[in-house]
């Protein structure tokens, strides 16, 4: 049942006993905790451990225990605040049942084991794997918590050593479709503008993006820009009203996938209006489209290639015909009115434009086509790589730009360039030392055709680190069965039981964040050190270390020479190598360590807050814009068409899931659910229901529900006026916990050209139980 | 989606309406002063690593400190103790647990700060409100977060940290120096002074604006020891 703010305040003036909190909370007040025998504290700096925002933290130290946390004064990212997990990240580090030994399946049975012992067994696993089914046979599947290193030497010992291009990570499920978002529109990697655009901004329109919950300090941030001049609206576009609605100007629902169509009507009126920036458009723009009716990738090996086709501006004036906002208004729900509001704070030429989004756009089967979407936007008017102008693509984890996107540790790609061509090849092959011929030109499986594979036996031998596939792949019945099926050999890295740990035939006690020395690359190109700031428990190797060792035992060692001192270092400045030139250059590990995070291209120490702005950028050529990751020097506008979802409600599943995340609990909880405060919070997972759809099921606040899809269902309580509102005909259910694996509702159609899943749309029904 | 309004049939008290009238006019005041530099365009990129110490926010400080009444400042009707404070954190400077209910929708900037904002009495919960130090940040809720329920999924091992001890003037009748952080807690007079703040800590001289004319910080550096150049 809903309380209402009257029956509150009179329920807590009956108890107003509330007066002793102490009382209220037993075990996580502070007097609860034991105190470390304190001689003062020390305060060291890290990147968060939690999500792509990437907060500077102060971690206070007392002897070899970590007790507090502030955020990092100097680090431009957060100016000293953090969210709620990441004051509290701390804790993380010591669940009670921490992984602290290695553990091998044994007639069934989880067996602690010496760690050598285990090692010894991940190595001849892989080699006779390799012997018997041959080299794609094993395979490597990593993530964007990943550490820098972690990443490249998993590179190295796949492509590089054993010659498989079976490597992939979590990012795929991530951030795929925003990678082929920027090479399809810019032919380079990640976001041209920086944080800094937040205070400087007029306008910022979240394109299906909780900020305020998923990325919480850069809300913040936008707030207090909105607070410092009054003018500043803040444009909440989404598919359900969540915190982000709330403290928005403008909320603007629409349909499931209509976004697409929206962001083409934008485009019509700004033509119609006559906003387009010509100056900027006639010098740095050119048009292109691609194929149409491009599939959902449900079956197994299905296969997609784009093919481009330059056009010219009334090839593309001719296309956006479709979406009149009045056409656009019957499709997607958003009145026309809105969409033309939309268009005006573009067209506006005195407002500086910033769009922000994050899984809404990147989580669909047409992920590639948004973010192109977005982007033209912004290029019809030029607001792009400028202070406070730009299209901002945010990263879900504190390292899948640095680890995945910046280290390529996928399977098309290498730290610099792709594996199909040949310079790229080569380039790698000299600097990891290994004859060219190791490196496959052939990329393998994508995420989910990996665990495809898995499941039907061309993999046998797969590592998981730092991930929780057995939480997080969609349409998850499938893969688990395929994971525990015989004859396939699982190596997980982990420190915490999770169910990907239960699938486990070797389990490696992982260190975790700052028990070890790493690096991370957040959303605005800032790579960000940290070193060993507390001792690793037990048996703890870090993933990097994990790696070397077993590469060592498959006959490596020439690749991996590094000391146990120093390999941090040592793989740093090898990696470095693959990005040395002024597009791309990564600071020195001195400076890295030395500042809290340096943006990179870092040329003759200075970062580049703005890239392709000649301003700002130093390898930008002439004194403007210079496009030049694509080989026309401009950026590409694509016509991209709308085409409807995977699935749909029908009759018989009437509404749509939708799947995400929220402020307490990072991704599965393996993690934030062992910090008391944030379960304590939200101790388990629910399912949110418009209050509409509810009252006509006769559902009621806390009462069980069974959400069902055609692949799985998951019973869960019903949360009615809870944070986040769906809108009629549409069920948001959370993630991080493993009791309601809502994974085994959702559906593995992906985007074709990222092969990003989407795990925003598929069709349930809902039971009272 | 509307905007969300402050719903009329709020139950409000007497306070609120007087301290609403002085929120409405200073809270901008004091946040556009403390933001009110804009960096433009490259050269000023260098300099743009800010210090969130107190005397970077100290006129933010000074004209909060102008706003609030004499008699506010004099109050002392509180029933806080530094056991409830420290209940509701996990280490010295964690930021606080809610601990009453709130609703949803999170209409945090509206609904925390018309009380924590300004403080004094709210009929409803019959206690004096705490300040807090830091009203300029408006996303209150992705910090401070309630409790559901009261287990554990997991237990944990974590250690804290004792609270600072209070009162340790170096000489008798010295002003005490600071034992805590000052970050995000700059603001001296929102928890010491009022009859929202915590007895233990609240100061006997509230009327005394510039706190840090007597009260330093203290560090864990090491004592002066002189390196004379050769």
């Amino acid at each position: 049942m809903d309380i209402t703010r009257r029956q509150f305040i009179k329920s807590a003036a009956a108890q107003s006993a509330v007066a002793s909190a102490a009382v209220l909370f037993p075990g996580i007040s502070f007097g609860a905790w034991k105190n470390v025998s304190s001689g003062g504290i020390e305060w060291k700096k890290t990147p968060c451990r939690f999500c792509g925002t990437g907060c500077g933290l102060l971690v206070g130290v007392s002897g070899d225990r970590a007790v507090a946390v502030k955020g990092d004064p100097n680090c431009t990212v957060n100016k000293g605040l953090c969210c709620v997990k990441g004051y509290h990240s701390i804790q993380i580090l010591y669940g009670k049942d921490r992984v602290t030994t290695a553990l091998v399946r044994k007639n069934g049975k989880m067996v602690e084991t010496p760690l050598k012992e285990a090692l010894d067994l991940v190595a001849s696993k892989m080699q006779e794997t390799i012997k018997s089914h041959g080299k794609d046979a094993v395979a490597m599947y990593g993530s964007g918590q990943w550490s820098i290193t972690d990443g490249y030497v998993s590179s190295k010992l796949f492509k590089g050593c054993i010659g498989t291009n079976n490597l992939e990570a979590n990012a795929r499920l991530c951030m795929a479709s925003a990678v082929t978002g920027f090479l399809t529109s810019f032919g380079m990697d990640e976001p041209m503008g920086s944080y800094d655009d937040i205070d400087h901004a007029d306008v910022f329109i979240t394109w299906g993006n909780n900020m305020a919950e998923m990325h919480p300090v850069l809300f913040s941030r936008m707030l207090a820009n909105r607070k410092a001049k009054n003018h500043v609206k803040i444009i909440d576009l989404a598919t359900r009203t969540t915190r982000n609605s709330q403290a928005a100007d403008k909320s603007i629902l629409f349909k499931p996938q209509t976004d697409l169509a929206v962001a083409n009507a934008i485009c019509y009126e700004i033509i119609r209006n006559r906003w387009v920036n010509w100056d900027f458009v006639k010098k740095h723009v050119s048009f292109h489209k691609g194929k149409t009716n491009i599939g959902y990738g449900t079956q197994d090996h299905f296969k997609f290639t784009d093919k481009a086709e330059t056009v010219d501006f009334e090839a593309y004036k001719a296309f956006l015909e479709d979406y009149t906002p009045e056409k656009v208004e019957k499709l997607s729900g958003v009145p026309a009115k809105d969409i033309k509001y939309l268009a005006a704070l573009f067209g506006d030429p005195d407002k500086k434009v910033v769009s922000y989004w994050c899984m809404g756009m990147n989580q669909h089967t047409r992920g590639t086509w948004i973010n192109n979407l977005v982007y033209n936007c912004h290029l019809l008017v030029g607001k792009i790589s400028q202070p406070g102008n730009g299209p901002f693509s945010l990263t879900g984890q504190p390292s899948a730009c640095g680890t995945v996107r910046e280290v390529g540790t996928l399977t098309h790609k290498l730290p610099k360039g792709v594996v199909m061509k040949e310079g790229a090849r080569k380039l790698a092959a000299k600097i990891w030392d290994v004859p060219v011929e190791n490196i496959d030109p052939k990329p393998t499986y994508h995420t989910v055709e990996m665990f495809r594979a898995l499941d039907r036996g061309d993999i046998r031998f797969m590592w998981i680190q730092v991930t929780n596939p057995m939480v997080t792949m969609p349409n998850l019945n499938r893969y688990r069965d395929g994971a525990k099926k015989d004859g396939r050999f699982i190596v997980v890295s982990e420190i915490y039981p999770t169910p990907t740990y239960d699938v486990a035939d070797v389990v490696l006690p992982a260190a975790l964040w700052i028990e070890r020395e790493g690096f991370f690359g957040n959303s605005e190109r800032r790579t960000q050190h940290n070193e060993q700031i507390i001792p690793m428990p037990g048996d703890c190797m870090s993933n990097t270390w994990q790696i070397i060792e077993v590469a060592r035992r498959m006959g490596f060692e020439k690749q991996f020479p590094w000391s146990e001192e120093t390999y941090i270092e040592d793989t740093w400045n090898e990696y470095i190598q693959f990005h040395d030139n002024p597009k791309h250059r990564m600071a020195p590990y001195n400076d890295l360590k030395a500042k809290s995070g340096i943006v990179w291209p870092y040329v003759n120490g200075l970062e580049t807050k703005w890239r392709y702005n000649a301003k700002y950028d130093p390898a930008a050529e002439g004194d403007s814009f210079d496009f030049y990751g694509k080989p026309d020097r401009r950026a590409w506008i694509w016509l991209r068409p709308y085409e409807p979802p995977a699935e749909s409600p029908d009759s018989e599943y009437p509404f749509w899931l939708n799947t995400g995340r929220i402020l307490e609990h990072w991704h599965t909880g393996s993690m934030t659910r062992r910090v008391p405060v944030l379960h304590r919070a939200v101790p388990e997972a629910y399912v949110e229901i418009n209050p509409d759809d509810a009252a006509r099921l006769g559902i009621t606040n806390g009462i069980k529900v069974k959400v069902s899809s055609r692949r799985g269902s998951v019973t869960m309580k019903a949360s009615i006026n809870g944070r986040g509102r769906p809108p009629r005909g549409m069920v948001f259910v959370p993630f991080f916990d493993e009791s309601y694996l809502i994974n085994e509702a959702t559906l593995d159609a992906f985007c074709p050209i990222s092969k990003q899943p989407d795990y925003k749309k598929c069709a349930v029904k809902l039971e009272i139980v | 989606m509307e905007k969300p309004k402050q719903n009329g049939d709020q139950k409000v008290g007497k306070v609120f309406l007087i301290f609403a009238g002085i929120c409405i006019v200073a809270l901008p005041l004091i946040v556009f002063s403390a933001l009110s530099s804009e960096p433009e365009g490259m050269e000023t990129i260098a300099a743009e690593t800010q210090d969130m110490d107190f005397d970077d926010s100290g006129k933010t400080i000074f004209v909060n400190y102008d706003q609030i009444s004499a008699d506010y400042l004099e109050g002392t009707s509180t029933a806080r103790t530094l056991d409830e404070y420290y209940s509701l954190r996990q280490y010295p400077g964690s930021p606080p647990l809610i601990p009453h209910k709130v609703e949803e929708p999170d209409l945090a900037p509206v609904e925390c700060l018309t009380c924590h904002a300004r403080g004094g009495w709210t009929e409803e919960l019959k206690k004096n409100t705490p300040i807090t130090p830091h009203p300029e940040q408006e996303a209150c809720r992705q910090c401070h977060i309630t409790v559901t329920e009261a287990g554990l999924f997991v237990e944990n091992d974590w250690m804290s940290l004792a609270p600072p001890r209070l009162g340790r003037a170096s000489l008798p009748g010295a002003p005490p120096p600071v034992p805590h952080d000052l970050q995000m807690r700059g603001n001296c007079i929102a928890c010491h002074v009022g009859p929202g703040s915590v007895a233990a800590i609240r100061v006997e001289h509230p009327s005394r604006g510039n706190c840090r004319q007597c009260h330093v910080p203290e560090t864990n550096a090491p004592l002066f020891e002189r390196k004379p150049k050769s």
